[in-house]
């Protein structure tokens, strides 16, 4: 177990710089989940910690060791690859227990070793088997346990569960949260999948272009996203984004969409300028419908026009357009059926409404 | 069930010629020269229309392994089998180092790959030519101490007629047992990890029986020759050892360095991350994984080394004892010595040899099949 810093890390082929800078700081038997679109350097950044890319500047700390000039194999980590990477001519058993056998230990102590973790992941019947003779869960759970055995300072993730089904993949991620609580071993876990991201983490760092948008709790990142991108990336279906305007109508302080006002809650906003522009992030979740609806004040609720609606078992999934103007997604409890063109009731959590800069696109307040 | 039967007939038909025509030229001919290394079809009337054949059971083949005339037989199937050794050590072990090295990415790996592959391109006329050169008394390998300011080399690169490792044919069959004893015995020390209690039970514990008993009661065994008579390993027959090694260890290097480039990234950083260290990394991931190729490379190297005819031709010409092969043997006897019947009883066992390669490749290849 230990802590792990990053201090300016920097990453660059030749020409090419794709890390830029980045300082992260995680705690000891931290579950820290780097998620970011494809290209975003998140790989890049879980490479270097692993010693597998050379880092073009800055510094990694592990436990309190600079490990810039440590090969990978003398930085005590384990790490899970998206493919696996099981040796193909080794058995389960040879599999999990060659980073042992590396390190000289003996032959008794290995087995050991290896059936204690095989009986963790329920490998047992499998351990004489090869991984071709695997499913791919299985195959998922032999590179966990390949992690696993050796008991690293720092386990490392990358994508682990894409190449898995959904089913699998909600399964396994539950129980890659169990052996965390299990293990309390730090753990840096890379994925693309938001979800992935908000389940599992304690902490989540969000990447674009080799910079980093954003560090928070998941609910942090949810609520309060640093910025646009943030917004939109993480959430599924994302957040609704408008362009508006500050004003103060009838004593009242809101943010203008043309006819439309979304009312500012207490105390935001209170820096804003009337006529000032600014980006309306409103998540789907924070528009209700149905009997929801009471829960909100009256001055919340409007009326809108249903584009289409997805119900998907306890929850619905509505395209509905208020003003004629703008369209937005509602994710809202329950079955509601709505037909296309119906004129439905409709309220707003406008206390949840987030505000960003148009020119930085970062939040405001 | 119509359709089906008439699918087949067309399908036999569509075969029918090249059935008939291997069967004639390659098993026809084969089953031809096994009936005529069982003749005695030579001498002064073997080229007259109508040759005397008479058939003499296996005369022909003790005569080989047994027979005062046949020590230069006996000499050439020694020299065979160090040929195909040494070409199969020194191609697959050099092969894979270069492979290693340029596995490396290395600056110019293109260019370094198509040199290295380059003499698999000569025909072993050409580089036998070349490699008499090289090792020339005079020549090539023996000046080159020179530019370092030492002494020529005076060695005898094909002519020398000093041998090591010299047996006496007589205790072939002890000999025999040796090897196998020492096979046993390698085996078993090999499976020891795997399945220990098997290995001692199957492997070790008759290797080393065998091994006793050859050692034990050797002098009881019948002797293979009524006289002394020794073979070894000839010097000479070094050069043209290197000359294939040289020729042959870029093919196996372009295999292995396809195979290494092969393993995913993925592996490799595995490995590292699990501790290897780049020797480990190829020993215990990289080399193991090749076994495909590495069988293949084997299979297909050694019946090359059955084949070295035009080398040992162009390098010491047909008629030196000391660097002779089966394969020239063979020709000799045949067709310079219108000696058919023996020519044809080397031409099997050559064909014995060779089977003895092919048959484990193809029944390792046939078992794979029918897991699937």
């Amino acid at each position: 177990m230990a802590n792990v810093e990053l201090k300016q890390v920097f990453k660059r082929y030749g020409d090419v710089e794709v890390v830029h800078g980045v300082d992260l700081e995680i705690m000891d038997s931290e579950f820290i989940v780097l998620v970011g679109p494809s290209g975003c350097g998140k790989s890049t950044v879980l490479r270097m910690v692993a010693g597998l890319e050379v880092i073009s500047g800055g510094e990694i700390v592990i436990d309190g060791r600079v490990v810039n000039q440590v090969s990978p194999k003398d930085r005590n980590v384990a790490m899970v690859f998206q493919n696996y990477a099981l040796y193909p001519h080794m058995s389960v058993r040879e599999n999990m227990g060659f980073s042992l056998k590396m390190s000289k230990m003996s032959r008794d102590d290995i087995a050991a070793k290896v059936q204690e973790a095989a009986g963790i992941l329920e490998l047992e019947p499998y351990l004489d088997r090869k991984p071709s003779e695997l499913s791919g869960g299985q195959r998922q759970r032999v590179a966990m346990g390949r992690a696993i055995v050796r008991k690293p300072d720092v386990f490392l993730f990358d994508e682990p569960l894409s190449n898995l089904d959904a089913q699998l993949r909600t399964q396994m991620r539950m129980e890659l949260r169990k052996m965390h609580m299990r293990m309390n071993t730090t753990t840096i876990y890379v994925t693309h999948d938001q979800i992935e991201a908000m389940t599992l983490a304690d902490r989540i760092v969000i990447l674009k272009d080799g910079y980093i948008q954003q560090v928070g709790t998941p609910v942090e990142v949810y609520e309060k996203p640093a910025n646009v991108f943030v917004a939109r990336f993480i959430g599924n279906p994302p957040m609704n984004i408008f362009d508006g305007v500050v004003a103060t109508v009838d004593g009242l302080r809101c943010v203008q969409l043309g006819e439309t006002m979304f009312p500012l809650s207490e105390g935001k906003g209170d820096g804003l300028a009337d006529g000032r522009p600014v980006i309306v992030g409103l998540r789907p979740d924070a528009i209700k419908m149905g009997d929801k609806l009471e829960k909100l004040p009256e001055k919340w609720h409007c009326t809108c026009e249903v584009v289409l609606s997805e119900i998907l078992g306890g929850h619905s999934l509505l395209e509905v357009v208020v003003d004629g103007k703008h369209t937005m997604i509602a994710e809202v409890e329950g079955r509601i059926l709505a037909h296309p063109g119906e004129i439905v009731p409709i309220g707003f959590e406008f206390d949840r409404m987030v505000l960003f800069d148009p020119e930085t696109t970062n939040a405001l307040l | 069930m119509r359709e089906a039967s008439r699918d087949r007939l067309k399908a036999f038909l569509t075969l029918l010629p090249s059935i008939i025509l291997i069967g004639v030229f390659v098993y026809g001919f084969i089953g031809e020269t096994i009936w005529t290394s069982l003749t005695d079809w030579g001498g002064s009337g073997a080229l007259s229309l109508t040759p005397e054949k008479n058939f003499i059971g296996l005369a022909n083949y003790v005569e080989l392994f047994t027979g005062v005339l046949g020590g230069g037989f006996r000499q050439d199937l020694v020299n065979a089998v160090y040929y195909s050794v040494m070409l199969l050590v020194g191609a697959v072990g050099l092969g894979m180092f270069i492979a290693i090295l340029l596995d490396q990415k290395p600056k110019g790996e293109d260019v370094l790959r198509t040199i290295f592959l380059y003499p698999m391109s000569l025909s072993f006329i050409v580089s036998g030519t070349i490699w008499r050169w090289l090792l020339a008394p005079q020549g090539g390998l023996n000046v080159l101490p020179k530019y370092a300011g030492m002494e020529p080399l005076d060695f005898q690169w094909l002519s020398s007629t000093a041998a090591i490792l010299e047996f006496n044919w007589q205790n072939l069959f002890q000999i025999l047992l040796y090897v196998a004893a020492f096979l046993l015995i390698l085996t078993g020390l090999w499976l020891l990890k795997k399945d220990s209690g098997m290995a001692v039970k199957r492997w070790l514990v008759p290797g080393i029986a065998v091994g006793a008993g050859a050692w034990l009661f050797g002098d009881l065994l019948p002797e293979a020759l009524f006289m002394e008579e020794t073979h070894g390993f000839n010097l000479a027959t070094m050069g043209i050892i290197m000359a294939t090694v040289w020729q042959y260890s870029g093919y196996t290097m372009a295999l292995y360095l396809a195979g290494f480039n092969g393993i995913s990234q993925d592996l490799r950083d595995a490995a590292m991350l699990d501790g290897a260290s780049e020797v480990g990394y190829y020993r215990h991931v990289a080399i193991p994984m090749l076994k495909p190729i590495t069988i293949s490379a084997v299979i297909i190297l050694s019946h090359i080394s059955l084949k070295m005819f035009d080398l040992i031709f162009a390098m010491t010409g047909p008629d030196n004892a000391e660097t002779g092969h089966p394969a020239l043997n063979m020709y000799l006897t045949t067709f310079r010595a219108n000696n058919f019947a023996q020519g044809a009883a080397i031409a099997i066992v050559l064909f014995l040899v060779a089977a003895m390669f092919i048959v484990p490749y193809l029944v390792s290849q046939y078992r794979q099949r029918g897991r699937r």
